[in-house]
């Protein structure tokens, strides 16, 4: 009786816990709280953060290669790069680029905003990272969560874990942290622009736009086919409105089944061995700093093109330029209704916020097609 | 392990120039396209005022 408890003991995770699990667990604890209490993107930090605490508990052998039932989701989801681009086309399936046929030139804002994670690749660079860990720690700037981890399963896979969770923790904090950089950088007069209507975008427009951009980017910037073409697909879903049943299942079900494996799968790659290093420190900071480097970059892209407008453009809304569809449209329609009640800019930031997401996918490409 | 600053410099400028050729380019054939979807869609507007003022 007494062997058998012995045994029990022993066999259990208990005794097997370290210093290190324990620090995870609070991790995955204050990542719940985030979620739940706070809901700071809970559909994807809850699944992440229990990913987190189920994989630092010893002996579960959940992430076992070729046995671990979490191991089949990030070896078939990710390291097989199925996931990203389902999240895509349900993306697709829900994103209006109305505002951006509208106005194209709204997509070199989006480019704009690119800038600053390729400030943030030379940042990481100085701070020691190697070339494909900088490559991955730059586009969290691009305020992408799919694109991150699709990037960042391909470069630095054990970076995964600090990546995905500062690109999402980032995208949550918009709100917070894209307000001072927008006052700092525009004038109280620039932040008062009236834009000029957007003009009437026919169904033809709409429907053509996601083949030509799916053409033109996969002809030009090949690796970018995999997440370009799901989110063009997608888009025309929606748009041909003879789909309705694909459409509802892209941006419904399907995108919620994804999310859920993708949480729990990038959860499980934050081992204590994995996270806990100075390395996920500066990961953090470095996230910061492509983020508020990619709001500056957008934002200073619309006043350098307001030098060259008839028809001034407020420049509030290249700060929507980072990918974090609608928080960041969202934020520049608050900060610009406070400088100007009557001003509307919700629309007119969705355009290069959407462009946003088109820019951080090509800018990803092409560090894959550099670095991979 | 040594930098290669060269790659960096390589990685640095192709890609803030790739991102914003791209974009440009996109940014043209849309301005393109949606301009011959209008000129197309209001001929064929014209054609179906004109036929119905001949009926």
């Amino acid at each position: 009786m007494f062997n058998i408890l012995k045994e029990l003991i022993y066999s259990s995770g208990a005794v097997s816990l370290t210093g290190g699990n324990l620090v995870m667990w609070l991790v995955a604890f204050v990542l719940l709280y985030l979620a739940i209490k706070k809901q700071y993107e809970p559909l994807l930090l809850l699944p992440i953060a229990f990913g987190i605490l189920v994989v630092n508990l010893p002996l579960t052998f959940l992430m076992e290669p070729e046995h671990g039932l979490i191991w089949f989701f990030y070896h078939y989801g990710i390291e097989q790069d199925i996931i990203p681009p389902l999240i895509f086309l349900g993306l697709g399936a829900m994103i209006d680029f109305g505002p951006l046929i509208a106005n194209p030139k709204t997509l070199l804002l989006g480019a704009g905003a690119q800038a600053g994670l390729y400030v943030t690749f030379f940042a990481a660079i100085l701070f020691g990272f190697d070339l494909q860990e900088a490559g991955s720690i730059a586009i969290i700037g691009g305020a992408d969560g799919p694109t991150t981890i699709y990037l960042t399963s391909k470069l630095a896979p054990h970076l995964l874990g600090a990546t995905a969770v500062s690109a999402y923790a980032y995208m949550a904090l918009v709100p917070i942290i894209q307000p001072p950089m927008m006052k700092l950088l525009t004038t109280d007069h620039e932040r008062k622009i009236v834009m000029s209507k957007l003009r009437h975008v026919s169904k033809l427009q709409r429907v053509c736009f996601p083949i030509i951009t799916a053409m033109t980017i996969m002809l030009v910037v090949p690796p970018a086919a995999p997440l370009i073409s799901m989110l063009m697909l997608g888009n025309l879903f929606k748009e041909s409105g003879v789909v309705e049943r694909l459409t509802n299942a892209a941006s419904n079900e399907l995108m919620n089944i994804v999310t859920i494996f993708l949480g729990l799968s990038i959860g499980a790659t934050m081992t204590a061995s994995t996270f806990l290093s100075p390395k996920v420190l500066f990961i953090f900071f470095l996230g910061l700093f492509a983020f508020v480097v990619s709001t500056a970059a957008g934002l200073l892209m619309a006043k350098f093109m307001n030098l060259f407008l008839k028809d001034k453009i407020n420049p509030l809304i290249g700060a929507a330029g980072v990918s974090a569809v609608p928080m960041a449209a969202r934020c520049v329609h608050k900060v610009g209704s406070e400088a100007n009640r009557r001003n509307y800019l919700l629309m007119y930031a969705m355009g290069p916020n959407v462009a946003g997401v088109i820019g951080t996918v090509v800018a990803a490409a092409i560090l894959l097609k550099n670095l991979g | 392990m040594e930098t290669d600053w060269p790659k960096v410099l390589e990685v640095f400028g192709s890609g803030i120039i790739g991102v914003f050729l791209v974009m440009i380019l996109l940014q043209i054939l849309t301005q393109l396209s949606t301009r011959v979807i209008d000129f197309v869609e209001n001929w064929s507007k014209d054609e179906e005022a004109e036929a119905e003022s001949k009926k």
